[in-house]
């Protein structure tokens, strides 16, 4: 199957302030969390990537704030509407049978929904927390929800209580590099989903690479083929 | 659909251009990869190389600046891992080779010339070393002892991809000749910075990226330029800068394009080169044109 294809609108709904669910009819078989769709938004040049909330008999469902015209074209689909998207692309995160902590960021919580539900689904006990900056920017369905505040403030004591065997993360990399120290400092291993401006969203144009370390070597990887989704271990930050 | 570049054959008018199609293979999933005219390979060097620290991506109004740094795999692997994937898959695909002293492009040639690969791309947009960093594609006599010394180890089709950011193409057109070249291809990214400021909580936040700019908006230049390459050389020119539609098709032959590259628009649209061949070709088939060439020969007639 050629992973370019145009699904149709299901629905689009607004979840909290500016940022909206987005359902796509689509061919796509399967998908898993971490992994992410590409969607065209004329006129800008680049797609925009979105990580996957969501995957249910073709359907796609995905979040997204508004920040500016790539996201304000989506926002005015109606239902019915082609969409032109490129996906489920790069490597999800490898879900392993161990009691996990889920750590989402504003919208860094859709991935984390999804993997709740992979979770469930195997009988994997789990805990999300999510942090969001205000009441009105809440997008329910966790465990914990931290507003105002710092998510990594509230870690040692959720780590404590629930006592996590593995860590998955996704938001910005300012809270993906705390969420690494702290999984360092209780000697957990850590999957982190990361993001960066994508060009050509496969892995061709090297333009979203960070450092990693893999066979004891510093080497590039790129966000968008080689990730999203990275062992927290492996990342060398900037 | 078929044309020649000097003796090179490619499959139709166009070429996905350097940078925005990797070693080909890896758009295997999204498009029909082996019916694209021709690939221009990822920049390769001598050796690989890592490219730039920091953001390398920046998009614009129209367009998008990149600060790639020519991260690359190194031409000894592009031959042992990528050619023979290429031949199996049945894609043409034009060598874009990088960098930084006319030894550097002289070997990179011969090593070519030894595996067999039909065509070269010399981006000459690096900077010279030797010449303070000046970049090759900037001053004409550099330029033409580059491409002289490629071409005396070089017997396959040798393109030359000039760089906008000069006084006057046409000086950089005309030793390119000179020297021997088969082809120029025109025109190479622009030099831009983009910048982008917020102001959150208070306290001011800067992002700086300055690199090559393309896309949509270097249309005007590219055409610009093409037609002031054209007014000096018989050469074949391969336009490109904005190129997403049949009717940039148009504009680049009306300005003495002969055949085109798509760069930018296969990250809006990975399968643009089949849709831009398919679609020359319906045209040409529907509206009643012999074939490319008779296309072409009308367009140039329009008064």
């Amino acid at each position: 199957m050629k992973k370019i294809q145009k699904g149709s609108i299901k629905n689009i709904e607004k979840i909290a302030k500016d940022t909206f669910a987005l359902e796509i009819n689509s061919n796509v078989m399967q998908a898993c969390s971490g992994q992410f769709i590409s969607i065209l938004c004329p006129p800008k040049t680049l797609r925009r990537p979105f990580s996957i909330k969501g995957f249910k008999d073709g359907v796609l469902e995905v979040f997204f704030k508004l920040k500016g015209d790539g996201t304000n074209y989506i926002k005015a689909l109606q239902i019915g509407d082609s969409i032109d998207f490129m996906g489920p692309l790069g490597q999800g995160f490898k879900i392993q049978n161990k009691k996990s902590l889920l750590i989402g960021a504003g919208i860094g919580i859709a991935p984390m929904l999804f993997l709740k539900d992979e979770l469930n689904k195997k009988g994997v006990e789990n805990f999300l927390i999510t942090g969001f900056k205000a009441q009105d920017e809440v997008i329910e369905g966790s465990d914990k929800t931290v507003i105002g505040g710092s998510v990594i403030d509230f870690l040692p004591e959720v780590i404590e209580k629930f006592k996590p065997e593995i860590i998955y993360s996704c938001g910005p990399e300012i809270v993906l590099k705390l969420v690494t120290r702290v999984a360092q400092k209780y000697n957990l291993e850590a999957q982190i989903a990361m993001e960066k401006v994508f060009a050509c969203q496969v892995g061709v144009c090297r333009g979203c690479v960070i450092k990693i370390l893999k066979d004891g070597k510093i080497q590039n990887a790129t966000i968008c083929h080689d990730g999203p989704v990275f062992d927290a271990k492996a990342v060398v930050w900037e | 659909m078929g044309i020649k570049i000097a003796n090179f054959e490619i499959k139709n008018p166009i070429i996905a251009a350097s940078g925005t199609f990797g070693y080909a293979d890896e758009y295997e999933d999204f498009c029909d990869v082996s019916k694209i005219g021709a690939i221009a390979t990822k920049g390769i060097t001598l050796e690989p190389r890592a490219g730039n620290e920091g953001d390398r991506i920046f998009e614009t109004n129209s367009g998008m600046i990149n600060r790639i740094g020519l991260e690359n795999i190194g031409i000894e692997r592009f031959i042992d891992e990528k050619i023979p994937i290429l031949k199996k898959k049945n894609i043409t695909y034009i060598l874009n080779a990088a960098g930084s002293t006319i030894e550097d492009y002289s070997k990179l040639a011969t090593i070519a010339n030894k595996n067999g690969i039909e065509a070269i791309e010399l981006n000459v947009s690096c900077p010279n070393v030797k010449s303070g960093c000046l970049e090759f594609g900037v001053d004409s006599n550099s330029l033409y002892e580059l491409v002289l010394s490629v071409r005396k180890n070089y017997d396959g089709c040798l393109i030359v991809k000039l760089t906008p950011n000069v006084t006057s193409i046409e000086n950089l057109a005309l030793a390119v000749q000179k020297a021997g070249a088969d082809a120029i291809s025109a025109i190479n990214t622009l030099k831009g910075l983009g910048i982008k400021i917020d102001f959150i909580n208070g306290k001011f936040y800067k992002k700086e990226v300055q690199g090559g700019l393309s896309g949509k908006c270097i249309k005007p230049v590219a055409l610009s330029m093409v037609k002031r390459i054209r007014s000096v050389t018989t050469l074949p020119i391969i336009g490109m800068g904005g190129i997403s539609c049949l009717n940039d098709l148009f504009e680049f032959i009306s300005v003495g394009a002969d055949a085109f590259e798509v760069g930018t628009h296969n990250f809006t649209q990975c399968d643009a080169c089949n849709i831009l061949a398919d679609n020359l070709e319906k045209f040409i088939k529907t509206k009643g044109f012999k074939d490319f060439e008779d296309l072409k020969e009308k367009i140039k007639e329009i008064k």
